[in-house]
C-alpha cells in the first residue's frame, strides 16, 4: 500500500497493489476529514467565526470513482456533537451520518462505504445532528462530492464544481442566527433561513473564465438552508444533462433550471458569446414562499458569478452525444406498498421526528411508491436517505423523463409521487424536508428497512 | 371532554339501534331510501349542517345554502375576496378533499381552528387545554386564520357545537377539488391582531361586566 499525503486536501489515496489484482482491483480511498472552528474573512471588513472541514470553507471537494472502497477518517474538533451525512450516496446505515450516529467533541468515526456502479454524479456532504443541522451548515460545514464513471460520455469536457449557498451576518461580521421567537427568528422558522449574501464556492461573485466556443460542464449544488435558485445565464441556452443521481438518458436544452435545497444539477454551458465579453450567471425570482412571510425582495434576480470570456479566438465546439446513458426502469407494477406522506408546516403525517419511533417499515429490496402531499402554501423539498428514487409525477403531471433523485421539491399545495427500491442496505433511514429549519424543527421521519428472514439466517 | 365523548358514543349507539329499527320495521311504512339514509346519519353531522347554515358559513366559503353550487367549496371569484388593509384573503375550501380541502385534517384540528383560530396546516393535531402560548399544547408561536373568519366569536360556542361543525365538514360533505390561493397576511400570522386586549378573553369575562346589567 502506498500512501500519498496531500496536505492541501488531506486526502490519502491508497491504491491497492494494482499489479497484484489486475482489472478487478477495487481502488481503496482513504480520506481524512476534520471539523474544526476557524476564523475567516468571508465578507469585506470583518472576520467571522465559522466551522470548517480541514480548515477550508467550503470543505474540500471529494473526488471518487464508481467502485471505490472509501474510508473517511473523521475527527470532530468542534465544541458540540456532529455527524457527516454523504448526501445522496447509496451506502450502509452506519456510514450514513444520520442523527443515529453522533460523533461527540474530540471523537473520531470511520465512514466506510463502496461507491456503487451506476451512481456517478454530483453529491455533497454536510452535518446531520438532530436540531443542529441548520446551525452547523450555517457555520460553514459543507462540501462537494464528485463521483465519476469510467465510461462517462462527457469525460473530455472541462468541469467546474459550483457550490451555492447563502448566509446572513450581523454588523460585527458574526453569522446572524436570531433567537427563535424574535420577529426574524419566526420568519426564519417559517421560510427557512435565507441570507442576503450568496456564496459560490465560498466567494461572493467569483469569476469563472471560459473561451469562446468552449463547452464546460458545471456541477451545481444548492447547499442553502432554504433559498431556491432558478439558474439562468442570460444570452445562453443551457444544456441540462443531469441532476441528483448523475446523467440523464438524453440532454435537454433549457433557458433556466430550478435547483431546490440539496438538489444538484449538471449542465453544459456552450460559450456562444464573443471573446472578451462577460455574462452573469443568475438566479431568477422563484416564488416558493407562503404570502405571509414572502421576503420583500423575492422578485429580484440575484447574481451568482461572472463568466468572463478570454480574449483568445473562438475554438470549435465539441459535439455533445445525444444519448448519455441508460437509466434502469423502476416498474410501478412491482410496487408492494404505497406510502402517503402528508406535509404540514413542521410535520409529516401530523408528527414530529422521534428517534424512538419507526414511521415506515419495509423489507429489504421492496419496491414502493411514495405519495407526498404538501398541504402548506410553500414548497417543501423532500429528501429520502439511503436510496435514490425516480419521480413519477408532480401535481399529477407525469415527469417528462426518467432520472435518479434523492430530493423532490413538492410544490405548494401540491403533490409528488416517486418510486423507490430499498436495495442492498437495511437500517433506519431518515426522510425529511430539506429546508433546514423545518428539518431541525422535526419535519422528519424514519423508514426502517428490515433484512428478510433469509438474510437474517445467513 | 370525556362526558361529551361518552355522549357522542351514546349518540352513535342510538344510530345503530335506529338502523336496526329500520330493518325491523321495513314493512312498507319506511320505504324510501332517503328516509333510511337520514336515519343512519350521525346526529352530530345533522346538527353541524344546521350550524353551518345559521352561522352563514356559505356566505364567504361558497354556495349560500346546502343545495347551492359550490357549497362550502371555497373561493371561486373576486366577489369572495376580502381586502384586509394591504392584504387579500380568500375563503378556504371546507369540503373534505384531501389536497385542496379539509380531507387531511382531523375533526380535532377543525375544532382547534374554530375554538382557537389556529391554522390546521401549521398546528399539531393535539388536544389544546390552554390559551397561553407554550402551555397546554397551545403553540409557542400561534399562527391564526386570516380575517374576516369570525373565530373570535365562534370560539364561544359550546364544545359539542364546534365538534358538530367539524363532523359535518368532514363527514357530511362530498369532497370538491378546488385549490384556493393562500390568504395574504402579516408575517406574524395575525398574532398582533388577536390579542386578549383586542378580542377579549376566552372563556368570556364573568357576567355582568361593567357594560352589562343582570337581566331579569
Amino acid at each position: 500500500m502506498t500512501r500519498i499525503r496531500r496536505p492541501s486536501l488531506t486526502i490519502l489515496t491508497a491504491v491497492a497493489s494494482l499489479w497484484a489484482l489486475p482489472a478487478l482491483a477495487q481502488r481503496q480511498v482513504e480520506i481524512t476529514l476534520t471539523a474544526t472552528p476557524a476564523r475567516m474573512a468571508l465578507i469585506p471588513g470583518a472576520t467571522t467565526e465559522i466551522f470548517t472541514y480541514n480548515g477550508q470553507f467550503p470543505g474540500p471537494t471529494l473526488e471518487l470513482r464508481e467502485g471505490d472502497r472509501v474510508t473517511i477518517h473523521f475527527r470532530n474538533e468542534l465544541p458540540e456533537p456532529t455527524t457527516v451525512h454523504w448526501h445522496g450516496l447509496h451506502l450502509p446505515f452506519k456510514a450514513d451520518g444520520s442523527p443515529f450516529h453522533p460523533v461527540g467533541p474530540g471523537e473520531t468515526y470511520d465512514y466506510v462505504f463502496t461507491i456503487r456502479p451506476g451512481t456517478a454524479g454530483t453529491y455533497w456532504y454536510h452535518p446531520h445532528p438532530h436540531h443542529r443541522t441548520g446551525y452547523q451548515i450555517a457555520k460553514g460545514l459543507y462540501g462537494a462530492i464528485v463521483v465519476r464513471a469510467a465510461d462517462d460520455p462527457l469525460k473530455s469536457i472541462p468541469e467546474k464544481v459550483i457550490v451555492i449557498s447563502d448566509n446572513r451576518f450581523t454588523a460585527d461580521g458574526a453569522i446572524d442566527l436570531p433567537a427563535s421567537l424574535s420577529p426574524q427568528g419566526t420568519i426564519d422558522q417559517e421560510n427557512g433561513r435565507e441570507g442576503d449574501v450568496i456564496f459560490v464556492n465560498g466567494k461572493v461573485m467569483p469569476t469563472l473564465t471560459i473561451r469562446a466556443g468552449e463547452v464546460q460542464r458545471w456541477r451545481v449544488i444548492n447547499a442553502s438552508a432554504a433559498r431556491v435558485y432558478r439558474l439562468a445565464l442570460p444570452g445562453h441556452k443551457l444544456l441540462h444533462v443531469g441532476n441528483d443521481g448523475g446523467l440523464f438518458e438524453r440532454p435537454v436544452e433549457v433557458d433556466e433550471i430550478v435547483v431546490a435545497n440539496a438538489e444538484r444539477v449538471e449542465l453544459l454551458v456552450r460559450a456562444t458569446g464573443a471573446p472578451g465579453s462577460t455574462s452573469v450567471f443568475q438566479s431568477l425570482p422563484y416564488d416558493r414562499y407562503i404570502p405571509q412571510t414572502r421576503p420583500p425582495q423575492w422578485n429580484e434576480p440575484r447574481d451568482l458569478l461572472t463568466l468572463q470570456y478570454s480574449h483568445e479566438p473562438a475554438v470549435a465546439s465539441v459535439r455533445i452525444p445525444t444519448k448519455l446513458r441508460t437509466i434502469p426502469v423502476l416498474d410501478t407494477a412491482q410496487s408492494t406498498a404505497k406510502r402517503v406522506m402528508v406535509l404540514t408546516q413542521g410535520m409529516i403525517n401530523g408528527r414530529m421526528m422521534d428517534a424512538a419511533r419507526v414511521d415506515v417499515s419495509a423489507p429489504l429490496d421492496a419496491t414502493e411508491i411514495w405519495e407526498v402531499e404538501n398541504l402548506v402554501g410553500m414548497d417543501h423539498p423532500f429528501h429520502l436517505h439511503g436510496f435514490q428514487f425516480q419521480v413519477l409525477d408532480r401535481n399529477g403531471v407525469r415527469e417528462p423523463f426518467r432520472s435518479w433523485k434523492d430530493v423532490v421539491n413538492v410544490p405548494k399545495h401540491g403533490s409528488a409521487r416517486f418510486i423507490v427500491r430499498y436495495a442492498s442496505y437495511s437500517g433506519k433511514w431518515m426522510f425529511h424536508c430539506h429546508i433546514l429549519d423545518h428539518e431541525d424543527h422535526g419535519m422528519m421521519g424514519i423508514l426502517e428497512v428490515k433484512p428478510s428472514q433469509l438474510t437474517k439466517r445467513n | 371532554m370525556s362526558s361529551s365523548r361518552i355522549a357522542s358514543r351514546f349518540a352513535g349507539l342510538l344510530v345503530i339501534l335506529s338502523g336496526v329499527a329500520v330493518v325491523a320495521l321495513s314493512d312498507g311504512r319506511w320505504t324510501t331510501d332517503e328516509a333510511s339514509a337520514s336515519e343512519m346519519v350521525d346526529p352530530s353531522v345533522m346538527r353541524g349542517r344546521a350550524l353551518t347554515m345559521h352561522h352563514g358559513c356559505g356566505d364567504c366559503h361558497g354556495g349560500m345554502h346546502p343545495a347551492g353550487a359550490g357549497w362550502l367549496a371555497g373561493w371561486r371569484d373576486s366577489t369572495q375576496t376580502f381586502i384586509m388593509g394591504p392584504f387579500k384573503t380568500y375563503p378556504r375550501n371546507l369540503t373534505p378533499d384531501n389536497m385542496t380541502g379539509m380531507g387531511r385534517f382531523s375533526e380535532r384540528q377543525i375544532f382547534n381552528a374554530l375554538r382557537y383560530g389556529l391554522r390546521p396546516g401549521e398546528t399539531p393535531d393535539v388536544e389544546i387545554t390552554s390559551n397561553t402560548p407554550g402551555q397546554g399544547n397551545f403553540p409557542v408561536n400561534p399562527k391564526y386564520l386570516a380575517p374576516p373568519m369570525p373565530w373570535p366569536a365562534f370560539r364561544h360556542m359550546p364544545d359539542q357545537e364546534l365538534r358538530d361543525i367539524a363532523a359535518y365538514l368532514k363527514r357530511g360533505l362530498k369532497p370538491v377539488s378546488n385549490r384556493v390561493m393562500d390568504s395574504e397576511g402579516p408575517p406574524d400570522f395575525w398574532r398582533s391582531a388577536y390579542t386578549v386586549e383586542k378580542i377579549g378573553p376566552y372563556p368570556a369575562a364573568a357576567y355582568p361586566t361593567a357594560q352589562e346589567v343582570a337581566g331579569h
